[in-house]
């Protein structure tokens, strides 16, 4: 039988290029970052932001807590979505608690000398509903 | 179901990334890169311009449903157009996300702005066909054009021939667009005039601040792409002969060079 190679769809043509991997030490970046919203541990994300600061990182941090006072202990955290913009990466992350709304946040994350840092973030809990459903 | 949906209520699945345009500009600047748009010399082009495009033609699609359900008092010919409108956008939608498997890329790997859907917000049916049918699909001839000849010095069929495929339907697009901006403002220079300058807010938001030449002027520069290093336009350029198959006329086509090279100035 003639030699038909790997082809993962005999229909079509086959990808002229391969799939850029997220970096692992992105996603366990991001893992911590929801792990310090979560624990509604502000100073620690302060120190993960980038050294130009982000602005409404308090204020995120602020509206954690806030969610955990109400919504009691964190039951789990969940990275929903990560994009990239270039070499940096926009990660979608929710907390969920027994006793309230998820609480669902925006992030960017980049890179400098192997240390991933928050340069952006986003409060989506209660907001554009639409596009968060 | 309610009409006139805003910007911030277009519907997408929890797993999408959504980001305003603005915050993704100020991403690229802290990166080191022109705020405006993924540029042909830029690792990764056809991945990020292909996801952006698969992601404007979900939204052209929604667009052309939205101006469907809008105005239903428009004449059913004007409705007829716009039906068929949703049906190629859809299978323009589905050909890029499989492109994007094409060049190792996957719906959701970069964000998606809402700066299309923003060209919606209007509440007049020949405003509305003037910015996406002549503003944005003339936008899309531009870049069809551009990958087609990126396809060509990559001796690639499979994204050239997609492409230009795409291409021939955004032209019909733009045509609809002239025709019915026409007839429902026949009589009312005014509602003309509001037209075709919700139509030049539009050109101007996408000219990128100056980053877009003509073909022939576009700095040649070495990209590599599909495994093959080449030379290729550093900006977005602007297909004339597209734009003229499509119907703008030259002063049409001449009015958004200078408006492009004018903004360069800042």
């Amino acid at each position: 039988m003639a030699e038909l190679g790997d082809r993962v769809n005999v229909m079509g043509p086959q990808p002229i290029a391969g799939r850029t991997p997220v970096p692992p030490a992105m996603i366990a970046a991001a893992e911590r970052v929801l792990a310090l919203l979560a624990a509604g541990d502000a100073t620690g994300l302060a120190a993960m932001a980038a050294p130009s600061g982000v602005n409404d990182l308090a204020e995120l941090a602020a509206a954690a807590t806030d969610a955990g006072a109400r919504g009691g202990a964190p039951e789990r955290c969940e990275i929903i979505a990560a994009a990239r913009v270039n070499y940096h990466y926009y990660v979608k992350g929710r907390i969920h608690r027994a006793r309230a709304e998820p609480f669902t946040m925006q992030f960017r994350l980049g890179e400098d000398d192997g240390r991933w840092t928050i340069r952006e973030v986003q409060n989506l809990s209660g907001r554009r509903s639409a596009w968060t459903r | 179901m309610q009409r006139m949906i805003a910007v911030d209520k277009l519907a997408r699945p929890d797993t999408h990334i959504l980001v305003p345009l603005e915050r993704m500009f100020q991403a690229r600047v802290d990166q080191g890169f022109s705020p405006t748009n993924v540029m042909p010399h830029e690792e990764d082009f056809l991945k990020g311009r292909l996801h952006g495009i698969a992601a404007g033609e979900m939204q052209a699609m929604e667009a052309a449903g939205r101006t469907l359900f809008d105005f239903p008092d428009a004449p059913w010919e004007f409705q007829l157009d716009m039906a068929r409108q949703v049906w190629d956008e859809s299978r323009h939608a589905e050909i890029f996300i499989k492109l994007l498997d094409y060049v190792g890329s996957y719906l959701g790997e970069f964000p998606e702005s809402e700066v299309l859907w923003s060209c919606t917000q209007v509440d007049d049916p020949a405003c509305r066909v003037a910015g996406i049918n002549r503003g944005l699909e003339g936008l899309a001839c531009d870049v069809f054009e551009q990958i087609i000849r990126l396809a060509q010095k990559m001796g690639d069929p499979v994204i050239e021939r997609a492409v230009d495929y795409v291409l021939a339907d955004e032209i019909t697009h733009v045509r609809m667009g002239s025709k019915w901006m026409r007839k429902l403002t026949e009589g009312d220079p005014e509602r003309l005039r509001q037209a075709q300058a919700f139509q030049d807010n539009i050109d101007s938001l996408f000219n990128f601040q100056g980053a877009r030449t003509t073909q022939d002027e576009a700095p040649q520069v070495p990209v590599e792409v599909g495994g093959r290093a080449i030379d290729f336009d550093a900006t977005l350029t602007i297909a004339r002969e597209a734009r003229m198959l499509a119907g703008f006329s030259d002063e049409e086509i001449d009015r958004l060079l200078k408006a492009a090279s004018r903004s360069a100035a800042y």
